[in-house]
């Protein structure tokens, strides 16, 4: 009925009335409320996250209609934190908000595709030959080969069917097993803890058959190296929640609000509460907004200013006067107190390593690793002492490895900071300076090369009969910091105003920060401290960790927390959130993701050089050893380019390789038992004749190709592939944009462990299999796309480093079209393998190599110099002085059976991590109860791993963080070490499991486990450090301290011994493009920046049309308003950005908020979206990874010593990107290339 | 039964080979039904020999290219009503009730708004209905008709027979002449994205002049009429 003719004109209405005459009954027509019932009905809401690469982990209700998502809202039932301390919820952004869209996408992947060309050949040959023999004739056949990898990125997708493609897929890996070796199969995938079941069905499928995953935190340059230098920790920070309770906060580099959406509500509140905060950004972030202070130094020059910052504390905290609690937090956290062997040179010091047992007389009385326990001088007895918690005692003995006040022999000791005082030994000192070389973009200061300052020494008697003089890290780290402490000498300041490193107006010269605000934010951080003991915070990000140079900015910043004894201490420490996303069950999640329970050890590969040597980015590069070589470096061969280096890193055992050996790893085994020798004596002894050769010495040579790669959870090519267009250039072999020559054009070849060839490879890989829901760059790129589920359509887990709880990715609706969830494509592939290998593979004895690992003994391999079998300085011992070799069993046609059960050796051999081991019997008898057992085939007997719950409830079962049984266990295998009680930490909880239905009900809180730092309690808030502090478990370092001073070889070597100021390198690509190529617009030169952003969590939801629209509509560049006057740009113009590494195009934003000199481009903005060609390349504009070239650094390739061994995603070469300098000019035609790829090509 | 829009459904599918074997067939048939007036037939004839006598991978990459890759040649009808707003969800559902009343469940793993989808739906209701319904759509068939054509693609000859034997007016106006920029119009395009103001109130679902909005205005109205009563 209509509702004109519904309404009463002359009559009214019967009243009737209830409740006591309150209401009234009307009888209206209420077919508008249909609007809304419509709007709200569903027929169920499930939990679900958003498994982006974002620490959020926010909890999210999904709602279903008719099967169909229809919304998403922020869930806001969160377990309740205690009083006074606000609760975590609601958790959620935008970004979040507008995913549903991506279901039902355009841009979404929904059939299986391969390119045409390459199914047509596939199909052709199929007809007449098995599936390895018709992949064989393929990529044996150049021709045919390359008519399908040159086109890559062009198009020309056909659908095809699962079967048809796994098999292809399969035949592609079986063929390049049997062929090249297991070693070529490649797989990259990033941060697990964001959906990992899905990271561990790729990463089984590999380990299975012999393939490598690839490393992501440190090729992202999320790993900031300083902290295993610091701590032998990856990363370790506090929840967001503890923010809340710090009194100073300093923000740097880290722009809260916008990158850590769902978290900043605690920085918001905690200044409710009256903590004061300091922002050091160079732009006008969001974050500044949250500031008391705001200092905005030049970008890069962040050392300086946290440099200054620690003189001012050193100085008025430490020399004019003693605060109690941070001389004894350095005094029993720190290497402060240690010895450090001094070098005479030309009459004068310089830093060596730190003193060991080993070189005194009688060793101390230690025999059990003298050589690695490290010796400070007692204050009660006055004598040396080989302290409790070092390295040497934590391997090969038990109870002593801990940081009770005690020596070897049971003494109580208390170690003395400084040798100043009665008379002491003055001698002068050494220490590089590197300020001078600042290029012309940068501040260079006249202070010379070396800087010697006077330090008070002792000189003792060693072992061998002869006297060196030797100094504490705490007099060597104040004389580093140029503090006048009225020994003479100079390079020291007495004011602030001195013009002498590492002073406050000193570094007003570099940063452009007032010396005052230096001062006056050092100073409240300090008091803060000494007032709370310890809770200042510095909140820290990619802003500073991006840099070539970052372990400068970082440890100048650890340094300051250390000096205030703020690490470990609730409300204070360090938090670096930049792609770290802790994966909290991770003993748990490691057997089921690396196959550890089928086979050990899986192949890992560092991706920063792997990418370094088949992007083939080292035949283009510029920088030299040379230009950041230490002026103090010990005599020894550094002028070598930084390839070699990190060739001899490998070959020493430091870093992993990938491919490993020119010879196919399968063959090897039985080449030893013909020769009637062990794999290991027979590789070592092929190593050193020359008869065996490693892959890393000429990783141009076809046979040490990478040939097939699998890309999942990731947007390598369109997001954090550095040096993009050298990808597309010689891995995959398309059309590039890559500008510059290479070295041999240019005659600057200096590589001597490499082999040069004339003619660099054009597309390594034969197939590029990329699984992905949405048509990303990457998927562009790639032979294979396959459509996987989104995170409202599979089961997973999900936690974050920014809070205690796990959480849950639920399948909400099946996946669409023909997608399936991650799990169920490599179950599908390992099956269709299964199938194809019998062609060519049986049951193969592999021969695997492993660099010396962080936390096993093997980290006490190197002792005191770098010594290097290649060149005849010591015998090749694997394990020692070269890679480990392991003899691993692959039943290849049982990859199916063996990929879905859990395998015996959980059981036979136990869990562990962190170098902590346990049993977990109980566990697997539980899981096969829990999954049900395989009845038949070679997986008899084991516990089912058939679907993505059973998967979930594996990790669940297995980690100690989610089955409290397994935490007490923990706990008790690390008192063995420790000789102290630590279980109390987990005993209440002992009975507590938690299983997938759990976290689905609601997140939760994960039980404490030693493998992280800090503790879940209902008294504190998680805080990295706090079991060191509180529970005296050492760090995983030399010293088992906080290390302060770096005292390895090459470190000394590249002037990093103690943290110094180095100005962000010159990497000379502007030369050769500036001006070349005139289009009749003004060309500048800017640093180009690539924070992360708003409207995107990096590439993701950049092709979102609601993130779209809040920002430009596609890729923009952000450039200060002066530099834009200079080259006649105005805001929204299109603009050309380019440098010898290749092109991008971008609209300009104008902007008042950015400094002159530099131009940002928010991190991954695709090319797939309104991105028009270069006028520089004629290829489409790139992406912010077009005009980026990675640069390797000697010091993170060290291995064998200490917290300085290899670990996954641990320690490695980073791919630093922010010292790129870049030419910007406007656009004078805009060419959107529409027209079709030429027919010849 | 209306055979034409089973055949225009078949025209639109990913192409295979069992398609190319059957162009004879869906020739003869839309001949034989005669709702896709001769003009629009000639092209589309053209259209279905090519698709006869191509190679297959080429048909399928230039299909994927088209349909598959690009968002402005979506064949989910809601991509270019709704794009990615919460009411696609809803307008969905709604369909997949539309198929439901009408007998059929959905057996294939696509979405409601599939384009061949709909039109395999209207094959099987009666003529008249069928072409109710699709009236609704004709808007969006024209405007894909246009971009193909923009792009000389002969798969606009399907949309221009779709327009055709739909035999009537659109729903929803189609507006005169094209209002898209082209793409290398950069001024056009800037104009096409210009936001508009923000207005702060209730959200989508009830801005404009949707039903859920007039009915809150009219309801407002009442309360008026009773406060002065009152």
């Amino acid at each position: 009925m209509s509702q004109f003719l519904d309404r009463l004109t002359f009559f009214r209405k019967n009243v009737e009335t209830f409740s006591d005459g309150h209401g009234v009954v009307t009888r209206e027509d209420r077919s508008w409320e249909d609007g809304y019932r419509k709007r709200w009905q569903h027929d169920k809401i499930v939990r679900s996250t958003h498994g982006v690469n974002c620490t959020g982990s926010c909890s999210w209700k999904i709602y279903v209609k008719g099967g169909i998502v229809t919304w998403e809202t922020q869930q806001t039932d969160y377990p309740r934190t205690r009083p006074d301390l606000p609760n975590h919820e609601p958790r959620g952004c935008s970004r979040g908000a507008s995913y549903s869209w991506y279901l039902y996408s355009g841009a979404r992947v929904k059939y299986p595709m391969v390119r045409g060309r390459l199914l047509k050949l596939w199909r052709a040959a199929r007809k007449t030959l098995s599936p390895v023999a018709a992949w064989a004739s393929i990529v044996e056949d150049e021709a045919s080969r390359k008519s399908y990898t040159s086109i890559r990125g062009h198009g020309g997708f056909v659908r095809v069917t699962w079967d048809e493609v796994t098999e292809l897929i399969a035949a592609a890996n079986a063929y390049t097993i049997r062929r090249h070796g297991p070693d070529r199969v490649i797989g990259f995938s990033p941060i697990p803890a964001m959906s990992m079941v899905s990271y561990a069905a790729g990463s089984r499928y590999l380990s299975l058959i012999g393939g490598v995953c690839m490393s992501f935190y440190d090729w992202y340059c999320d790993l900031p190296p300083a902290s295993p230098q610091t701590w032998g920790e990856q990363t370790d920070v506090p929840e967001s929640a503890d923010w809340y309770n710090a009194g100073f906060i300093i923000v740097w580099g880290s722009n809260v609000p916008q990158t850590r959406t769902p978290d900043a509500h605690f920085y918001t509140e905690v200044r409710y509460k009256g903590t004061k905060s300091a922002v050091v950004s160079p732009d006008y972030a969001e974050a500044t907004k949250f500031a008391d202070i705001w200092l905005n130094p030049k970008q890069g020059t962040d050392a300086a200013l946290a440099l200054a910052m620690g003189h001012v504390i050193l100085k008025e905290y430490y020399l004019q006067r003693t605060v109690p609690y941070f001389a004894d937090y350095a005094r029993r956290y720190t290497d402060m107190p240690f010895l450090v062997r001094l070098t005479a040179r030309d009459g004068r010091y310089v830093p060596e390593r730190l003193l060991r047992a080993s070189e005194l007389p009688g060793a101390l009385g230690e025999t059990n690793n003298p050589e690695w326990k490290t010796v400070a001088i007692d204050e009660i007895s006055g004598e040396l002492v080989a302290p409790l918690g070092s390295v040497g005692y934590r391997w090969g003995e038990s109870a002593h490895w801990n940081l009770e006040e005690k020596d070897g022999r049971g003494r109580d000791i208390r170690l003395k900071l400084t040798l100043a005082g009665d008379g002491a030994e003055i001698a002068p000192v050494d220490f590089p300076y590197f300020g001078g070389r600042a290029s012309e973009h940068f501040v260079a200061t006249e202070h010379g090369e070396i800087l010697g300052r006077n330090v008070p020494v002792r000189t003792i008697a060693v072992a061998d009969g002869t006297a060196i003089k030797v100094a504490t890290v705490h007099d060597l780290m104040m004389a580093s910091y140029g503090i006048d402490r009225g020994f003479g000498g100079g390079n020291v300041a007495a004011s602030y105003d001195d013009d002498v490193p590492f002073t406050p107006a000193w570094a007003e010269r570099i940063t452009g920060v007032k010396r005052e605000a230096i001062i006056t934010v050092a100073r409240e951080f300090a008091t803060n401290a000494e007032k709370t003991n310890g809770r200042s915070m510095i909140i820290i990000g990619a802003g500073m960790n991006h840099w070539y140079h970052m372990d400068m900015g970082y440890r100048g910043v650890i340094n300051l927390l250390v000096f205030c004894g703020a690490v470990g201490q609730s409300g204070g420490g360090w938090s670096h959130y930049v792609g770290q996303e802790k994966l909290r069950p991770q003993t748990g999640w490691t057997p089921l993701a690396f196959a550890l329970d089928w086979a050990r050890p899986p192949r890992h590969q560092n991706s920063t050089s792997f990418f370094y040597a088949h992007t083939d980015q080292w035949r283009y590069e510029t920088l030299t050893a040379n230009e950041v070589l230490s002026p103090t470096a010990p005599e020894g061969d550094w002028q070598a380019s930084f390839i070699d280096y990190n060739v001899r890193a490998e070959r020493m055992g430091w870093l992993p390789s990938a491919p490993q050996m020119k010879q196919n790893s399968l063959d090897l085994a039985a080449r030893a038992s013909a020769a009637g020798m062990e794999a290991k004596d027979y590789v070592a002894r092929g190593l050193k004749s020359g008869e065996l050769e490693l892959s890393c010495h000429d990783p141009d040579d076809p046979a040490n190709w990478p040939r097939n790669m699998f890309v999942w959870r990731s947007n390598l090519l369109g997001s954090s592939g550095k040096g993009h267009e050298y990808f597309l250039k010689h891995l995959l072999g398309t059309k590039h944009g890559v500008m510059g020559k290479d070295l041999g054009a240019e005659g600057r070849v200096r590589n001597r462990e490499v082999a040069w060839h004339d003619e660099a490879p054009e597309g390594k890989l034969d197939l590029l299999v990329t699984l992905d829901f949405r048509m990303s760059t990457t998927c562009v790129y790639s032979d294979v796309v396959l459509p996987t589920a989104t995170w409202y359509e599979k089961n997973d887990l999900n936690t974050s480093d920014m809070h205690p709880f796990i959480h849950p990715l639920s399948a909400a609706v099946d996946p669409v079209w023909e997608a399936r969830s991650d799990w169920e494509i490599y179950k599908g592939i390992a099956k269709a393998f299964s199938a194809v290998a019998p062609e060519v593979l049986g049951v193969e004895k592999d021969v695997v190599l492993t660099p010396i690992q962080h936390d096993t003994p093997g980290e006490m391999a190197q002792t005191f110099d770098v010594a290097d079998w290649k060149r005849g300085e010591v015998e090749p011992i694997p394990g020692r002085t070269m890679p480990a070799v392991s003899v691993v069993t692959r039943d290849y046609p049982n990859t199916y059976a063996r990929f879905t059960a859990l395998g015996p050796l959980m059981s036979e051999i136990g869990n562990g991590g962190k170098g902590i081991a346990w049993k977990t019997q109980r566990e697997v008898e539980a899981l096969g109860a829990l999954n049900g057992v395989h009845h038949d085939g070679a997986a008899k007997g084991l516990p089912k791993i058939d679907t993505d719950i059973d998967a979930t409830e594996v990790i669940l079962m297995l980690a100690p963080e989610t089955n409290g049984e397994v935490a007490v266990r923990a706990w008790e295998a690390l008192s063995k070490a420790t000789g102290r009680h630590h279980a109390h930490l987990a005993i209440p909880k002992e009975d507590e499991k938690i299983r997938f239905r759990d976290i689905q009900a609601q997140p939760r809180k994960i039980i404490s486990s030693p493998t992280w730092s800090g503790i879940e309690s209902e008294k504190v808030c998680y805080n990295a450090g706090y079991t060191n502090v509180h529970e005296l478990i050492p760090w995983r370092t030399l010293t088992g301290r906080q290390q302060l001073y770096q005292d390895h070889l090459w470190m000394r070597a590249f002037g990093e011994g103690f943290v110094t100021w180095k100005p962000p390198v010159d990497l000379k690509t502007i030369a050769a493009v500036k001006d070349k190529k005139p289009n009749g617009n003004r060309e500048i030169v800017l640093n180009f920046i690539t924070p992360h952003q708003k409207w995107g969590i990096h590439s993701t939801y950049t092709d979102n049309l609601l993130m779209l629209t809040l920002n430009r509509g596609g890729p923009v560049v952000w450039i200060s308003e002066t530099d834009a006057k200079a080259a006649g740009i105005v805001d929204n113009d299109w603009v050309e950005v380019f440098n010898s590494n290749g092109a991008l195009t971008a609209r300009a934003v104008v902007s008042q908020r950015v400094k002159p000199g530099m131009m940002l481009m928010y991190h991954a903005q695709e090319k797939i979206v309104n991105t028009p060609g270069s006028e520089m390349t004629g290829n489409r504009g790139g992406i912010h990874n077009s005009v980026t070239r990675t640069v390797l650094k000697p010091t993170h390739m060290i291995g064998g010593y200490a917290q300085q061994s290899y670990g996954f995603n641990y320690y490695g070469t980073v791919g630093s990107n922010r010292d790129e300098f870049i030419v910007v000019r406007k656009m004078a035609n805009v060419d959107w290339l529409e027209a079709p790829l030429a027919a010849a090509e | 039964m209306t055979v034409t829009f089973k055949a225009l459904s078949a025209l639109l599918s990913y192409p295979g080979a069992e398609l190319q074997g059957a162009v004879g067939e869906i020739l003869d048939a839309i001949r034989a039904e005669n709702l896709v007036a001769a003009e629009s037939r000639a092209a589309l004839e053209r259209f279905a020999r090519e698709i006869e006598a191509a190679d297959l991978y080429d048909l399928q990459e230039r299909y994927v290219d088209l349909f598959d890759k690009t968002r402005r040649l979506s064949l989910h009808l809601f991509e270019h009503v709704h794009g990615e707003s919460r009411d696609r969800g809803q307008a969905m559902v709604d369909l997949a009730r539309l198929y439901e009343a009408g007998g059929l469940e959905l057996d294939a793993s696509e979405l409601p708004d599939y384009l061949p989808l709909f039109l395999e739906y209207l094959s099987t209701r009666p003529l008249a209905e069928a072409r109710g319904v699709l009236a609704d759509a004709l808007h969006i068939v024209t405007a894909l008709e246009e971009r193909l054509a923009a792009r000389g693609s002969s798969y606009a000859a399907v949309f221009a027979a779709i327009r055709s034997a739909a035999g009537g007016r659109a729903a929803v106006p189609v507006p005169e002449g094209s209002t898209e920029p082209a793409e290398n119009d950069l001024a056009a395009l800037d104009a096409a994205w210009e936001e508009t103001a923000v207005t702060f109130g209730p959200g989508d679902s009830f801005d404009g002049c949707s039903v859920d909005r007039l009915k809150i205005r009219m309801r407002a109205g009442r309360r008026d009429v009773r406060r002065a009563e009152a």
